[in-house]
């Protein structure tokens, strides 16, 4: 890296400089917040999944067996709508 | 299902772009007209290109959910139409930056390139409360797809119409008769538009994996949720 860096011609950064390396900030900028924005929702999702984990769990362990989730609600058709839904998870949000 | 592939996906689209940034920087001439800023053009138009497709995708999308009656096709172009919008930002910001930098001026209200696309823009940025005002799903999702293949259509529609006009500010370096591009910047701007396509890609393969998981938790909580024989619900009430 540092050999390719020598090896090229000097990058003029005077007063074009800043504005080019703003217009890249900007992007890496929205990127990483998109990212972050991400991350927060994947932690909501991975903190919902425990809570119904350890539910299910706690069920389970019940001797009148009531605590076992619905038979073949599992296996309905695709949920990715789910999360368009009005009152629901948005999804996005990163702007 | 939505993740899979993710991974080497995200590993390709982060090598395209190191590599099309080092080519930016390291490679292509600076040209003889703008010098440095038109470093800007191998970021503002890739972006540009690929948000105006992904509006066009996300109307094809509501059209196989409208053919099809499948919600699948609803999330997709819900999706893309949102990554669009986010790229659509940035399309907005670096340009203001270039312009700062080659006008003098974050915005030229006589432009037409400029203003076109700040109306596309604001066009989608209606779509989320359009969408989200209305509370029946089915209706919610056939609405959106009809914005989403109105809107769609109007913007190649748009694309025309500002090519066809006269622009005597606006750099035009496709399709010229004064020639276009030299091959190393046109090798440099390919690289650049794959680039950022691919990232693109990866964002909408991301989203639709993040509302994957977040509709298959939704489904167990409903399921947990369902009445016991004993009549009480076995989960809390959903929080938040």
């Amino acid at each position: 890296m540092l050999g390719l860096l020598a090896a090229t011609p000097a990058l003029p950064l005077d007063e074009a400089g800043k504005y080019v390396a703003g217009a890249y900030v900007v992007f890496l900028a929205l990127i990483v917040i998109y990212v972050a924005i991400m991350a927060t929702k994947l932690q909501r999702i991975e903190r919902e999944l425990r809570e119904l984990a350890s539910f299910a769990e706690q069920g389970a362990n019940r001797p009148d067996g009531t605590g076992q989730a619905a038979p073949g609600r599992g296996s309905e058709g695709p949920s990715i709508s789910d999360s368009l839904a009005p009152h629901g998870s948005r999804g996005g949000g990163a702007i | 299902m939505y993740g899979k592939g993710l991974k080497p996906l995200s590993m390709t689209t982060v090598g395209a772009l190191v590599v099309a940034f080092s080519l930016v920087f390291f490679y292509a001439p600076l040209d003889a007209d703008q010098g440095f800023i038109q470093k800007i053009f191998y970021l503002h138009v890739p972006l540009a290109i690929v948000a105006l497709v992904g509006f066009v995708i996300g109307g094809v999308f509501a059209i196989a959910h409208l053919r099809s009656g499948d919600s699948k096709w609803d999330a997709y172009s819900y999706v893309s139409i949102h990554m669009s919008v986010i790229f659509g930002v940035a399309v907005l910001a670096t340009g203001s930056i270039w312009a700062k930098a080659s006008w003098g001026h974050w915005w030229v209200w006589d432009e037409p390139t400029l203003v076109s696309f700040l109306i596309v823009f604001l066009m989608y940025a209606t779509y989320y409360p359009f969408r989200y005002a209305i509370e029946d799903r089915e209706r919610q999702g056939r609405y959106a797809s009809v914005f989403a293949i109105v809107a769609g259509a109007f913007v190649p529609l748009n694309f025309m119409a500002v090519r066809m006009a006269q622009s005597l500010v606006h750099p035009r370096v496709f399709a010229t008769t004064n020639g276009g591009l030299p091959g190393s910047m046109m090798l440099t701007f390919l690289v650049c538009l794959l680039a950022i396509g691919l990232l693109w890609v990866t964002l909408v393969k991301f989203e639709l994996t993040a509302k994957s998981a977040s509709g298959q938790v939704k489904r167990l909580r409903r399921a947990l949720d369902a009445p016991a024989p004993g009549g009480r619900s076995r989960v809390a009430p959903e929080v938040g």
